[in-house]
């Protein structure tokens, strides 16, 4: 992968650099604020870019702009953003931006998930894959703030464990492998998830974003 | 508005000092009884003058009452400068400390956090290439010392979560892009279901703000741990001047302002900024705790 990263700390800047080559990725670009990384990506167009959220000048959520906007003007560009919080508010805000482009291409985790090398490169290259990577963080949270609402009630624990397992990117595959269940018992939970959240049999993909979002927004 | 201490009369008859007994010289008490036993002495070995003394102990009463009346209603323009004085020295000493507050989280986030997920990075790397050599050579050692990489990259991945809720409970890094962003993550992060509704049409000022979110964090951990609630609801929202908070459960209630309690701690803090608490919590429920904080110290 080519991969451009805004960061503004200098170590983690140089770590995140040295583990992607490790991988065998290429960094193309390593900046430190939010505009250099939108000139970085116009320049390069990268298959993935990792974005730092509080960058200068603001301190606040550079990275979350900048990362909305590369999604919006880049579409062949995945952004794992990449945080020491996780903010409910961002999740929504880019999940929100990705689904307005019809597919994910985005990613959202706690910068400590770099400890697992393995699970960090393979969630960017999902990101630039064009599908997404959340941070069980950011699916706890958010099932904090879903369980009020009734559709999601409906559902039996199983299935809002494939659910969130489905919300942080995963394949049916990778679900059954995480849960110990067979793939045919994911795909059975997962037809009774669309079918409780009323999402009209189409494209499967196309759903299993609704149900996502669904599951995020509420 | 604060209660201002009245300044000590003058001394005109006798003066023992300075104490007070609220508000009046008991010099001047001890005076008036002084007097009243000589007159009364004096009248009754026949010595009409001490009628006299009786005068001049109803001259030191009535200036023991009217002294500090006075010297009030003379102070008074003083002491209202005064407050006002007080007032803006504690607005300044307030946003100072939420600034400085907000530095040391910065200082945390910049510094040791990013230091830490640097090493977690590298312990990372380092187990990888580790434990590859050791399913290559096989050796014990090897293994041993994938384990200790392995631990030591654990914990410097706790510590980072320690850190995170360190910082977070010096200063909310979301209350930076205003106080609904710190609710929600609040409402989110809490473990019941919270209905959140703000609705600030201007930011307070960060000492406010501040004092609302930890209001607010404290209100939700009691209802969860004390009251049995599932769910609880959150509301902000103003009046000129004002901002409101009210944080309702459907738990048990019973929830009571005692002296040295969580809610009579909270209740002091609030006062701090001559805002209120006011709690309603009948047994069996539900409690409602509201606030009311000025918009600005």
């Amino acid at each position: 992968m080519r991969i451009v990263i805004a960061e503004d700390s200098a170590v983690i800047r140089a770590g995140l650099v040295e583990i992607l080559a490790d991988r065998g990725h290429q960094t193309v670009a390593a900046v430190g604020d939010a505009e250099a990384l939108r000139a970085a990506v116009d320049e390069h167009e990268p298959d993935a870019a990792v974005v730092d959220v509080r960058m200068p000048p603001g301190y606040t959520d550079e990275g979350i702009r900048a990362a909305i906007a590369i999604r919006r003007d880049h579409p062949g560009t995945g952004v794992l953003v990449f945080s020491q919080y996780i903010e409910t508010r961002h999740a929504a805000e880019l999940l929100g931006a990705a689904s307005g482009r019809g597919a994910a291409g985005i990613g959202y985790l706690l910068k400590d998930r770099v400890g697992d090398v393995g699970e960090f490169v393979d969630a960017l290259s999902r990101v630039a894959a064009g599908g997404t990577a959340l941070d069980p963080e950011v699916i706890t949270q958010l099932l904090g703030a879903t369980r009020r609402t009734d559709d999601l009630d409906a559902l039996t624990p199983r299935e809002h464990d494939v659910l969130s397992l489905m919300a942080e990117g995963r394949s049916n595959g990778a679900i059954a492998g995480t849960l110990v269940i067979s793939e045919r018992a994911v795909e059975k939970h997962v037809a009774n998830i669309f079918a409780k959240l009323g999402l009209a049999p189409s494209d499967a993909d196309h759903r299993r974003v609704l149900a996502v979002l669904r599951y995020l927004e509420s | 508005m604060a209660r201002v201490a009245p300044s000590p009369g003058r001394g005109i008859f006798l003066a023992f000092g300075a104490r007070h007994v609220k508000g009046v010289a008991v010099s001047r008490w001890v005076a008036a009884a002084c007097f009243v036993i000589a007159g009364a002495l004096l009248l009754a070995f026949g010595q009409w003058w001490g009628v006299v003394f009786f005068l001049a102990a109803g001259l030191n009463g009535s200036l023991a009452y009217l002294v500090p009346r006075w010297n009030l209603f003379r102070d008074a323009p003083k002491n209202v400068e005064r407050v006002r004085e007080l007032q803006r020295s504690r607005a300044v000493v307030m946003d100072d400390a939420a600034a400085r507050l907000r530095r040391i989280e910065q200082d945390l986030h910049d510094g040791a956090q990013a230091q830490m997920v640097a090493v977690v990075m590298k312990l990372g790397l380092a187990r990888d290439h580790l434990s590859t050599t050791a399913a290559r050579t096989g050796g014990a050692s090897y293994d041993r010392a994938v384990e200790l990489v392995d631990a030591a990259r654990r914990a410097a991945m706790e510590a980072i979560t320690e850190l995170r809720d360190l910082a977070r409970g010096i200063h909310p890094p979301a209350l930076d892009e205003g106080l609904g962003a710190a609710l929600a993550g609040l409402a989110a992060r809490s473990g019941l279901a919270v209905e959140l509704v703000v609705d600030l049409p201007e930011r307070p000022s960060p000492a406010i703000e501040t004092m609302a979110y930890f209001c607010a964090a404290e209100l939700l951990t009691n209802a969860a741990k004390h009251s049995g609630a599932q769910r609880a609801k959150l509301e902000v929202g103003h009046q000129p001047g004002l901002v409101t908070m009210r944080v309702s459960d459907d738990g048990a209630g019973g929830a009571r302002l005692e002296p040295g309690g969580g809610l009579a701690g909270l209740a002091e803090r609030v006062k701090t900024v001559d805002g209120r608490l006011q709690v309603e919590s009948p047994a069996g429920g539900p409690t409602v705790v509201t606030a009311e904080l000025p918009s600005h110290v």
